[in-house]
């Protein structure tokens, strides 16, 4: 059995444990660590102070989680091996049942350690690789390698369900799945210890956030200047900065604790942002203070680089406002969990984002302050999947590639939206940005088709066609037959009218000829005649019908029948003339003549549909254009190489 | 303003599609021309003018 009441093994404070469960508690009174074993209490070193992060939580903070009450009984604060720290709070659910919450980037992940036997396959962090799934979890979803990397306790307060040594390292791992799911793999002792959960808001955690006064940081006034040169410098995110340049002498420094720290300095070539830093832009009615700049590149035949603007609001976090060829992207982080991945494409909240770009990124230029240990020179693997207006990106950071050696290795997913030159110039207030002069990746293409106005259009048109042929169903006028005398000589021809016809008004008029011919021909001049104002319509019908085998194929050419159609002409009585001549003249013909009025000619019903068809033709090809030009510059190009 | 274009152009072919469907117009109508009343009034009338046919003649 345990004690859970002694004295302060550091002070002599008395102090006690409320939870059964907790290994470490930390004294109020002289932040040492105190451990508790079967038999008396250890003093495992003293912590440095709490850091202020603004967090809005607090020890002892209570709420309630799927109907669970919970109070938060301790909370330690680690080092990030890239720089930067998270906190991380204990979450007492009553009976010894506890939960982890992380907290980073005004992020929470609530996690619960997973039973012993479930992690034994496992196999060492260093054969844990980024961005693939971790072998031999038991756990229902597929959780993929977000990071690898050394913690260290830097401070604590209230009781800790684990063995924390002031100053230690321990090896972790974060994982995480689709749907927010996300782990952590602790590999602090001989076996792993998997802590499985997912992000979570306060409000999921029942926990009202109490509005806390503008907080100024704790970094003195004496130290806003330079240790490097003197000169004065700001920091707009003090809370959250790990590293800031000194505008006056281009220093890097480190902000440690409230202390600015001369890191080195950089010889880089000044790039001047666009905004200045402090400058304040208001997207998605958020004001977000730009902090931090840079500018980075990618080398493929030339150096290409884009600049990036940090920018940040105390409430929301941090975002990315990226400038590359004067064409505009808000970024914001994804979770690496909802990321699928393959070959040429990478799957994001059900779109399916196209490969565009794999290159090494560097950053060539730094300006400002930056919530990591930001270095010029500092090199990521950058991989951009495009499905306009967003772009997917990922960045993977190896042990190599950012000065850091051993298992360290992490994999960021962030998602950019196209946001247009005057979105931009208002958001900051500005005017007169330089406008882009090519194609974004993602930039929404401006061809819009006309598929649904040709769909509906086409609907229109179709619907007239039955109207009209409903409307004005084909009529049957008279059919005539007619038996022609030979010919005197070949160049002869025999002219007969008919009776007297009625036609009607406002109808078409199809005439049809029919000859009983083989192999040979009839033409046959038509002439409708009206008999009150001699109004004369003529048409011709050539009738021409031959046929044979040539190679053993049987071929035909023509018809024996022959249709031409004709306006309407005004009602009215009409006389038909027909002249008529055949090749053999010497012999006798016959032909019947048919004339109709109304009913729809396929004809004309397909010429207007093709005319319809022009401009979406016309748009596709402009989209198609357009797209081309997109990617023109990928080495993932579904136009092939350009 | 693509978009306006082919709305407009559309209209116009639904529009001119219409027309010709429920007037009864073809394209391809060869022209029309009258008779003069000199023609009419003559002896036999029509029936002995000499229509404008070019004289013609098929065959393959």
């Amino acid at each position: 059995m345990t004690i859970s009441q002694a004295n302060c093994p550091s002070c002599g404070a008395n102090i006690s444990f409320k939870l059964g469960s907790s290994i470490v508690m930390i004294c109020p009174y002289c932040r040492s660590v105190v451990a508790r074993t079967d038999k008396s209490f250890e003093d495992l070193g003293k912590l440095a102070d709490l850091i202020d992060t603004g967090s809005p939580l607090a020890v002892g903070v209570r709420g309630k989680y799927h109907g669970q009450y919970f109070e938060l009984t301790g909370r330690a604060q680690m080092g990030h091996q890239a720089g930067g720290m998270w906190d991380e709070w204990y979450v007492s659910f009553g009976e010894g049942h506890m939960g982890w919450l992380a907290e980073d980037q005004g992020r929470f992940y609530l996690t619960y350690e997973r039973p012993r036997d479930a992690s034994a396959a496992i196999p060492p962090i260093e054969y844990l690789q980024l961005g693939a799934p971790v072998p031999g979890l038991d756990a229902k979803e597929t959780f993929i390698v977000a990071e690898r990397g050394e913690a260290r306790a830097i401070a604590a307060e209230g009781e800790i369900p684990w063995r924390l040594v002031p100053g230690e390292t321990y090896l972790y791992a974060d994982i995480a799945a689709e749907g927010g799911k996300f782990g952590t793999i602790d590999y602090s002792g001989p076996q792993p210890i998997v802590f499985l959960g997912h992000e979570v808001t306060l409000d999921d955690l029942g926990i009202k956030v109490v509005p806390r006064p503008e907080r100024t940081r704790t970094v003195s006034a004496a130290a806003l200047s330079c240790p490097h040169c003197g000169g004065p410098l700001a920091l707009h995110a003090p809370d959250q900065s790990e590293r800031v340049v000194c505008p006056n002498c281009d220093s890097l420094l480190d902000v440690n604790q409230g202390k600015l720290i001369f890191f080195k300095a950089l010889s880089q070539t000044r790039v001047e942002p666009k905004f200045p830093l402090g400058s304040v832009g208001k997207f998605d009615n958020v004001d977000y203070t730009l902090v931090g700049f840079m500018q980075r590149s990618v080398h493929f035949d030339q150096d290409y680089f884009w600049q990036e603007y940090l920018l940040y609001n105390p409430q929301v976090g941090f975002r990315w406002l990226v400038d590359s060829d004067d064409h505009w992207n808000f970024v914001q982080t994804v979770p690496p969990g909802d990321v699928v991945e393959s070959a040429k494409a990478a799957t994001y909240k059900g779109k399916t984002f196209r490969k565009y770009q794999d290159a090494i990124a560097k950053v060539r230029y730094v300006a400002g302050e930056f919530y990591w240990k930001v270095a010029a020179g500092e090199q990521v693997q950058a991989v951009d999947y495009i499905h306009p207006p967003e772009m997917l990106s990922k960045e993977v950071t190896r042990p190599d590639s950012h000065g850091h050696q051993g298992t360290y290795g992490e994999i960021n997913y962030s998602l950019g939206t196209y946001i247009s030159l005057k979105d931009v110039e208002r958001a900051f207030n500005v005017t007169n940005l330089p406008k882009p002069t090519n194609v974004a990746p993602n930039q929404p293409n401006p061809r819009k088709g006309v598929g649904l106005y040709w769909l509906i259009m086409t609907v229109i048109l179709l619907f007239v066609a039955v109207v009209s042929t409903v409307a004005f169903p084909s009529k049957l006028i008279t059919t005539i037959p007619y038996t022609f005398q030979p010919l005197p000589n070949a160049d002869g021809t025999q002219v007969v009218f008919t009776e007297k016809i009625q036609l009607l008004g406002n109808r078409n008029i199809q005439v049809s000829g029919t000859a009983p011919i083989d192999n040979t021909w009839l033409y046959a001049e038509g002439d409708l005649i009206n008999e009150d104002t001699g109004l004369v319509q003529s048409f011709s019908l050539p009738i021409e019908y031959y046929h044979g085998v040539d190679d053993g194929e049987s071929w035909s050419e023509g018809s024996q029948t022959k249709d031409t159609y004709l306006s309407s002409l005004p009602a009215g009585t009409y006389t038909l003339r027909i002249e008529a001549q055949w090749e053999k003249w010497q012999e006798p013909a016959s032909m019947n003549v048919t004339i109709k009025q109304g009913g729809t000619r396929g004809l004309n019903l397909i010429l207007a549909l093709s005319v319809l068809l022009i401009f979406p033709i016309l748009g596709w090809f402009r989209k198609i254009a357009f797209e081309r030009r997109r990617w023109a510059d990928s080495d993932f190009s579904p136009y092939g190489s350009s | 303003m693509f978009r306006k274009f082919y709305l407009i152009f559309g209209t116009g072919v639904i529009l001119f599609y219409s027309v010709a469907a429920f007037r009864g117009w073809e394209i391809g109508t060869p022209k029309r021309e009258v008779l003069s009343p000199d023609v009419r009034r003559s002896p036999g009338g029509y029936r002995s003018f000499h229509f404008w046919h070019s004289g013609f003649h098929g065959g393959k």
